[in-house]
């Protein structure tokens, strides 16, 4: 992974990038300038965490879809177990993923999720147990995507890998086949 | 925007600026004040349909029996809402990925429907309000059409019980005169908390539950305490209190006992039972105490 964004094209989708990262933003600004100004606890609690959940949403069912064509879910089947379901765009679609797009997506996911552990190491030192409950459900939150969205993206590769050597495959062959077909 | 009919590929500019020019149209044109814009499917040469998993039928609602309906009802079961972790005990390896015309992965009864992947975003959020309702009526509500209650919350969803425990601790924070940052601290973390042992207590006495449905349904079970507390927000008379959660406790205690009594054998039925009406009572017992 590079540290800065691939040059040569644009955003693909600005505004879905925007609100990718705008909850993100708005609740950690939240968290650490409320200090600042409310008194309240409770207003901290319920603003931060409801950004927090906000954001876990955008993500996992408008950004996640829309930036990397990816999405990740958990279904119970008639025997009534458990079954967790990646899907992923089909592999043209996600040859012609925005580079840009996908590379802000993953940095802001990762780099949330360390600065949730950072506040939450502060909160530790300074022993506020009740910030540490904020800090440890946008913490959950965020790694539960980061998670889900990474397993997907395995699945991800390990598929087209699969499609390329049979692509291949059959491309050999019928060359192959149009060869002796000439001779 | 030009298009080689021979090549695989679009050039991404001419893609990406008609993608923003869809979405201004959009927000010109569109009635209903979205705060995300709706996402348009990709422009046409892109294949919109992902080749998901399965073929197979998305499930019918809750009510009705959901495993041989074959509508292609446009409402999947996507979407599983906050921290839907990766159980480690009960995940079977069926989270590959499928893509591509791979095989379906013929076990599971329900399947999405194939365009969740390019739907608007409004239908994304349509989609899981309305399973909140639902998923609330068929939980809380006295329901005489039920079917197997352990089948019921299927569609498990964590927004419902998440709003359900602030909001009772709003309420509690906000009838405490004093301490009021303690008290709500401290009935959201007691919810929270509880809800995860109770789920592991009955996943210890050998019970088939799953972990989130189990929180999902607790959740939502707390929904008559959050009634009782705002009435008792409301009305301060010590009398009406008992009385009014003395009632919801006994509601909410109904609801949940179907679904946890099937979940275990017969005989550790109250094992797995008393721990949930401790929880419900301690929690009662919060609302009649707060002055």
């Amino acid at each position: 992974m590079d540290l800065s964004p691939p040059a040569g094209e644009n955003y693909a989708h600005p505004r879905i990038c925007f609100f990718h990262v705008l909850f993100k933003a708005a609740a950690l600004a939240f968290y650490i300038l409320s200090a600042l100004f409310v008194n309240s606890f409770v207003i901290i609690f319920v603003i931060t965490v409801l950004l927090g959940a906000l954001d876990f949403w955008v993500v996992k069912n408008v950004s996640g879809r829309i930036l990397v064509g990816l999405r990740w879910w958990n279904e119970i089947n008639d025997e009534g177990e458990s079954v967790w379901r990646f899907e992923c765009l089909d592999q043209e679609s996600m040859a012609r993923i925005n580079q840009k797009d996908s590379w802000l997506f993953w940095w802001t996911l990762y780099l949330t999720a360390v600065a949730w552990i950072f506040l939450g190491i502060f909160s530790l030192i300074r022993f506020q147990a009740d910030y540490l409950l904020v800090v440890g459900v946008c913490l959950t939150l965020s790694i539960a995507n980061i998670v889900g969205f990474t397993r997907c993206r395995k699945d991800a590769r390990k598929q087209l890998e699969a499609f390329a050597t049979q692509t291949l495959a059959s491309r050999v062959t019928s060359t192959i086949q149009s060869a002796f077909s000439v001779v | 925007m030009s298009r080689n009919p021979d090549s695989d590929t679009i050039p991404l500019h001419s893609t990406s600026q008609s993608d923003i020019d869809e979405i201004e149209n959009l927000i010109n044109s569109q009635p209903y004040p979205s705060s995300v814009l709706p996402a348009r499917p990709p422009s046409p040469p892109r294949a919109s349909i992902p080749i998901s998993s399965s073929p197979l039928p998305p499930p019918a609602p809750p009510l009705s029996s959901s495993s041989n309906s074959t509508k292609p009802i446009p409402v999947p079961p996507a979407a599983a809402k906050l921290p839907p972790l990766p159980p480690s005990s009960n995940t079977r390896s069926n989270g590959t990925s499928n893509v591509g015309g791979s095989s379906s992965i013929a076990a599971a009864g329900f399947g999405p429907a194939p365009n969740t992947l390019t739907e608007p975003v409004w239908d994304t959020v349509k989609r899981d309000l309305s399973r909140i309702v639902s998923n609330l009526k068929l939980v809380v509500f006295p329901n005489p059409y039920r079917e197997d209650p352990g089948k019921a919350l299927r569609d498990w969803d964590l927004w419902g019980p998440f709003f359900f425990i602030v909001f009772l601790g709003l309420t509690l924070s906000w009838s405490a005169s004093v301490k009021k940052s303690e008290v709500f601290a401290v009935a959201f973390a007691l919810l929270a908390a509880g809800a995860v042992i109770l789920t592991l207590n009955v996943l210890l006495l050998g019970g088939h539950i799953i972990f989130f449905q189990s929180l999902s349904l607790l959740g939502y079970c707390l929904f008559p305490l959050d009634v009782g507390a705002l009435i008792c927000m409301l009305k301060d008379n010590v009398i009406l209190k008992v009385v009014v959660v003395c009632v919801t406790l006994a509601w909410s205690s109904w609801a949940a006992y179907p679904f946890m009594s099937t979940a275990v054998n017969p005989r550790r039925k109250a094992l797995a039972l008393y721990p949930v009406f401790l929880m419900y009572v301690s929690v009662g017992f919060l609302i009649i105490a707060i002055d």
